[in-house]
């Protein structure tokens, strides 16, 4: 078969979600990968999660995605980072098994109708004048397709370091993309060269584990995915042990030999994940720095130790590996490196992830700019979700800051420049409060069920959620007699007096949870998740109310859109640099405006008086 | 290309000098047309001819190059002398060579359009053209020179720093970073409240220094209030006599005192009357007193110690102390003859009493209702952070904290909001 509606060139984390999307939504789908050993390889953490990651996570599983579902199934353990920090920032973080997590996936997309999974090196894309994509790959096979995905991830004309060994290579010696870039340059765009890395991975056995603080997963965390009943106990440990002055030591005198310090890597790396050395070097008055040593699966014994990634030479590596607390006698069993890639600049992108100037060539994951296999994933679904709906003729969804951290996400780098691969924080969100891991279903399952991803199974649950929490809420006004409530309020420390209390005052009460009450006879017949959700919206409605004011005096500058042929180099008034951001982004409304770096609130101000001019000449 | 816009910049009406301003890319050429000779070099008062199809005159005229003008673009001004024919001459002899007139506010406008001025600095604008005392021009010229838009971003950084140390915290929770106790927060909170609560704190004197001090005069008929007015004014402004009632209605006359303003009140004698006008007027003189910043409660018996019913502050005054045989019986109060026209004292007390004269070592009142409705929000929201901080979890500390530094923004412009636009553009008078 040659002729496909959407091709996918990559099979990463963005790839998987955006070919298993396509195909479930009636596209015929070719998945292209440079080795089909690749498919959703872990090439840094094996983990899954984390804060906003989580968060991620859960939003592509409540719209039909495969990332969460795939983590459940390929689980080592669980926990719930942030407890005690609020609900808005509680994250669900996974220890996963690299080996099982790879395998799973790509059962999965072969079990796929619809999907083609491919082992093939892409090293063309075309456009021919009525709009159809041709892709061809290195052994000379051509395809053609009405649109083409591009989820390159670090593979284009990428080059690992280790210390003075630079080579032509992807991640963990997988043969990188050699020509695709060219291709890329061809069709018009600009290519950045951006830098990541990733630790060692050691033999645990050679590990001192007294030495370390063993961490394992907690059995109270709900699974990732809605449609995973429950997630077993923690299978493999964590461990924590920290650096120490010799560590210091060891990278202050040996410096000048470090890729980063010395000038042979030139991509910009992230502030937010950085070696070792880094670290060393611009914390230099912090003592000693966490490592975490964490199980990369359980076929093998090899650790990855987080924390501590390096591009120094091999042998310096050892030495400051074997500085870390407990790892005294190490065996290193891979080195770290540095990789450096091409990536385009994701404000060439519309909010669907398409090419401004080419339509029906999307781009998704690190190609972008971004970090982070949730970061790739979210890109993935929203791409692919975007391409059905292109080739057959239906309009775009667009995901909105105020409904998803995927919204935050896409927004933020079609928007803002990033100079950084781009990590997902919750301080990206202002609207966090409302973007929460617990409501992510809440949020977006309804509209997964219209794109046509979410399935029956899913759907019914959700319903059955919505449901509960509908009962729960019509309860919440009943009154209780202090006779009812007295032992139950005793026992918890809270202060009794003889009115009556409403099921609604007694759950604000801070040491009163959606359970106690249950216990007193109401929100019978309700599952963990829909107690936890009615739970969040008591306790918090006065700071969620306010939140929903913030989004609904927000929306007044999202909802005032910039017709398309404004030209901005001419406005005056507006900074210089101002007129080349807006004109070469071209912001879809004055919010999106007002967050486009180097253009100021004075400037969105000019562009609401240009705006109110041009009204009134018309 | 930029219309050239012109308009009257003094006040309309007669005077001795009137001022005609012109903005625009066009400015200099059209008045090269009709002004010789045209001054050579830009920012220097030239004496010279305007000729006008009416008449030619003797004037001044001054230009300013882009962006090195009030508006950021080529500005011509013509100094001629007042009236309201010759400056309605001038101004259609720019639109006959290209010009058109200005909209209310345009100069302005286009100075914050071209970056000239921020939000404040626009605001303080308004502040100075409505102006009337020398302590007003003080107050808004800080505002010009953004002080009080610096005072906020020092504010805010203070704000951002606490921010910023929770997000590390949320957003990195197995790094072992300096986490921010929430004690650190809380005491930072506490010394950014008292550096807010300061400047709230300015707005008393600030809204004496904008609108002066309201004083109402009030009293029995026939005890002289009307004759202490005019005292005060040092102009015969309020009719006088002997008969009871004379004052029916109130009247308000201000007077400039040192650098502030008197907003004297003259009032209806209170008394038992059935007369409905009469009634009315003591019914007004009731109110006035309720809304003065302070009461003058006039007696003409030396041992009268009535008290005047009003919750504002009072000074009981003793008038037509040239008949007292005695000195009158409280010493907490002024004895005068507004006969003789020596009430200076009163004057004085009253600005010793509003510590008026802080006004002039201040270096940063608060003048403006909207910066004054902003920072009490603000601190109201340092508060309720403060608050949570003892009873809420991180992130619903980080939020409130993040909504002050949005409020504390709003001052400086540093968020966008169509409608403080809107309402600074409508407040605008032309010319300015």
């Amino acid at each position: 078969m040659k002729n496909f509606d959407v091709i996918v060139i990559g099979a990463g984390h963005a790839g998987c979600e955006a070919g298993l999307a396509t195909a479930r939504l009636g596209c015929s789908t070719l998945l292209l990968a440079t080795n089909l050993d690749t498919v959703a390889f872990l090439a840094c953490n094996p983990s899954i999660g984390g804060t906003a990651k989580g968060q991620i996570v859960k939003e592509i599983d409540a719209l039909g995605g495969e990332m969460a579902v795939n983590a459940d199934k390929s689980l080592l353990q669980m926990r719930m980072l942030n407890r005690g920090k609020g609900p808005a920032v509680y994250s669900p973080r996974a220890q996963v098994d690299k080996n099982a997590y790879h395998v799973n996936m790509k059962q999965t997309a072969e079990n796929t109708p619809n999907l083609y999974l491919r082992q093939g090196e892409a090293v063309t894309v075309d456009v021919t004048s009525d709009g159809e994509f041709t892709v061809t790959t290195a052994v000379g096979l051509t395809y053609t397709a009405k649109a083409v995905i591009l989820c390159c991830g670090v593979y284009l004309k990428s080059k690992t370091i280790v210390g003075e060994c630079v080579r032509d290579s992807g991640p963990n010696g997988f043969a990188n993309a050699q020509y695709l870039s060219d291709s890329l340059e061809k069709l018009g765009f600009t290519l950045r060269r951006f830098k990541t890395g990733t630790p060692a991975r050691v033999r645990m056995k050679s590990i001192d584990l007294c030495k370390t603080v063993e961490q394992r997963g907690e059995s109270d965390v709900t699974p990732f995915s809605y449609l995973t009943d429950s997630i077993p106990a923690t299978k493999r440990s964590c461990y924590l042990t920290y650096s120490t002055q010799q560590t210091k030591d060891i990278i202050l005198s040996n410096k000048k030999l470090a890729p980063i310090y010395n000038g042979s890597i030139n991509g910009v790396g992230p502030r937010y994940c950085p070696s070792i050395e880094d670290k060393v070097v611009r914390f230099s008055d912090k003592e000693r720095h966490q490592i975490f040593l964490e199980p990369e699966s359980e076929d093998t014994c090899e650790f990855y130790v987080q924390g501590a990634s390096s591009s120094m030479p091999a042998s310096v590596q050892e030495q400051i590996y074997r500085s870390i607390e407990g790892l005294e006698n190490v065996e290193i069993m891979r080195d770290a490196y540095a990789i450096e890639y091409d990536c385009i600049d994701a404000t060439e992108l519309d909010s669907t992830l398409c090419s401004k100037r080419i339509r029906g060539l999307f781009f998704a994951g690190q190609i972008n700019g971004t970090s982070g296999y949730e970061e790739a994933g979210a890109q993935g679904i929203v791409a692919g979700i975007n391409a059905e709906r292109f080739v057959h003729g239906k309009p775009p969804i667009v995901f909105k800051r105020d409904n998803s951290y995927i919204g935050v996400l896409i927004d933020d780098i079609t928007t803002k420049e990033t100079v950084e691969p781009y990590r997902m924080m919750t301080s990206r969100a202002e609207h966090r409060l409302i973007l929460r891991q617990d409501n992510a279903d809440l949020r977006l399952t309804q509209l997964g069920r219209e794109i046509g991803l979410v399935s029956d199974e899913r759907y019914a649950k959700f319903l059955r959620k919505k449901q509960q929490i509908d009962n729960a809420e019509k309860q919440l006004c009943r009154v209780v007699s202090p006779k009812v409530y007295a032992p139950l309020f005793e026992s918890k420390n809270e202060a009794v007096n003889n009115a009556g209390l409403t099921v609604d005052e007694m759950l604000r009460r801070t040491n009163i949870t959606a359970k106690d009450i249950q216990s007193l006879g109401f929100f019978t017949d309700m599952d963990d998740d829909a107690l936890e959700e009615i739970e969040i919206e008591c306790k918090y409605r006065g700071y969620i109310e306010k939140e929903k004011e913030a989004i609904a005096q927000a929306n007044k500058l999202e909802s005032k859109s910039l017709p398309d042929d404004i030209d901005y180099l001419s406005i005056d008034g507006l900074r210089l640099e101002a007129r080349q951001k807006l004109d070469k982004i071209r912001p879809q409304n004055l919010g999106q405006a007002g967050r486009i770096l180097g253009v100021s609130p004075a400037d969105v101000q000019i562009l609401i008086v240009y705006l109110a001019q041009r009204k009134s000449k018309r | 290309m930029n219309k050239t816009i012109v308009a009257l910049s003094t006040a309309r009406g007669r005077s001795a000098i009137a001022v005609v301003r012109m903005s625009g890319d066009d400015a200099i050429n059209i008045a090269k047309k009709f002004f010789e000779p045209f001054p050579k070099h830009a920012n220097y008062l030239k004496v010279g001819t305007l000729h006008t199809e009416q008449f030619d005159e003797h004037a001044m005229c001054v230009y300013f190059a882009a962006p090195h003008s009030y508006t950021g673009e080529n500005t011509v001004e013509f100094h001629c002398h007042g009236g309201t024919a010759v400056c309605q001459a001038v101004i259609e002899q720019c639109i006959a060579n290209g010009a058109v007139p200005a909209q209310n506010g345009e100069f302005s406008k286009r100075a914050f359009i071209n970056g000239k001025q921020n939000l404040t600095n626009a605001e303080g604008i308004i502040e100075m053209i409505d102006a009337e005392t020398a302590a007003a021009v003080k107050a808004g010229a800080n505002l010009l020179e953004n002080k009080l838009g610096r005072k906020i971003v020092e504010l805010q950084s203070v704000l951002l720093d606490m921010i910023s140390a929770c997000e590390a915290a949320l957003d990195y929770p197995e790094e072992d970073l300096e986490l921010p106790t929430v004690k650190t927060v809380q005491n930072g909170l506490g010394e950014l409240t008292n550096k807010l609560d300061e400047l709230i704190s300015t707005a008393t004197l600030g809204k004496i220094a904008k609108h002066g001090i309201n004083v109402a005069i009030v009293g029995a008929p026939n005890v002289g209030k009307s004759s202490l007015l005019n005292a005060l004014l040092g102009t015969d402004r309020a009719i006088v006599s002997d008969i009871q009632g004379t004052t029916r209605d109130t009247l308000t006359e201000s007077v400039n005192y040192k650098d502030i303003r008197f907003n004297f009140v003259d009032t209806a004698g209170i008394r038992e009357t059935r007369d409905v006008i009469e009634l009315e007027g003591v019914r007004r003189a009731q109110k006035a007193s309720d809304d003065a910043d302070v009461v003058l409660h006039v007696v003409d018996n030396p041992s009268d110690r009535s008290v005047f019913p009003t919750t504002r502050p009072q000074i009981r005054i003793y008038n037509k102390s040239d008949l007292f045989d005695n000195p009158p019986c409280c010493a907490d109060s002024i004895t005068v003859s507004a006969k003789s026209g020596d009430v200076e004292i009163i004057k004085s007390a009253l600005y010793e009493m509003f510590s008026a004269g802080e006004i002039e070592n201040s270096d940063l009142l608060i003048t403006n209702e909207r910066h004054f409705s902003c920072l009490k929000t603000a601190r109201e929201q340092l508060l309720a952070a403060s608050q949570d901080c003892d009873t809420a979890t991180l992130d619903i500390v980080t939020n409130s904290l993040k909504t002050a530094w949005d409020t504390l923004g709003q001052i400086t412009g540093s968020t966008a909001q169509e409608d403080i636009i809107d309402r600074i553009y409508s407040k605008f008078c032309l010319g300015k």
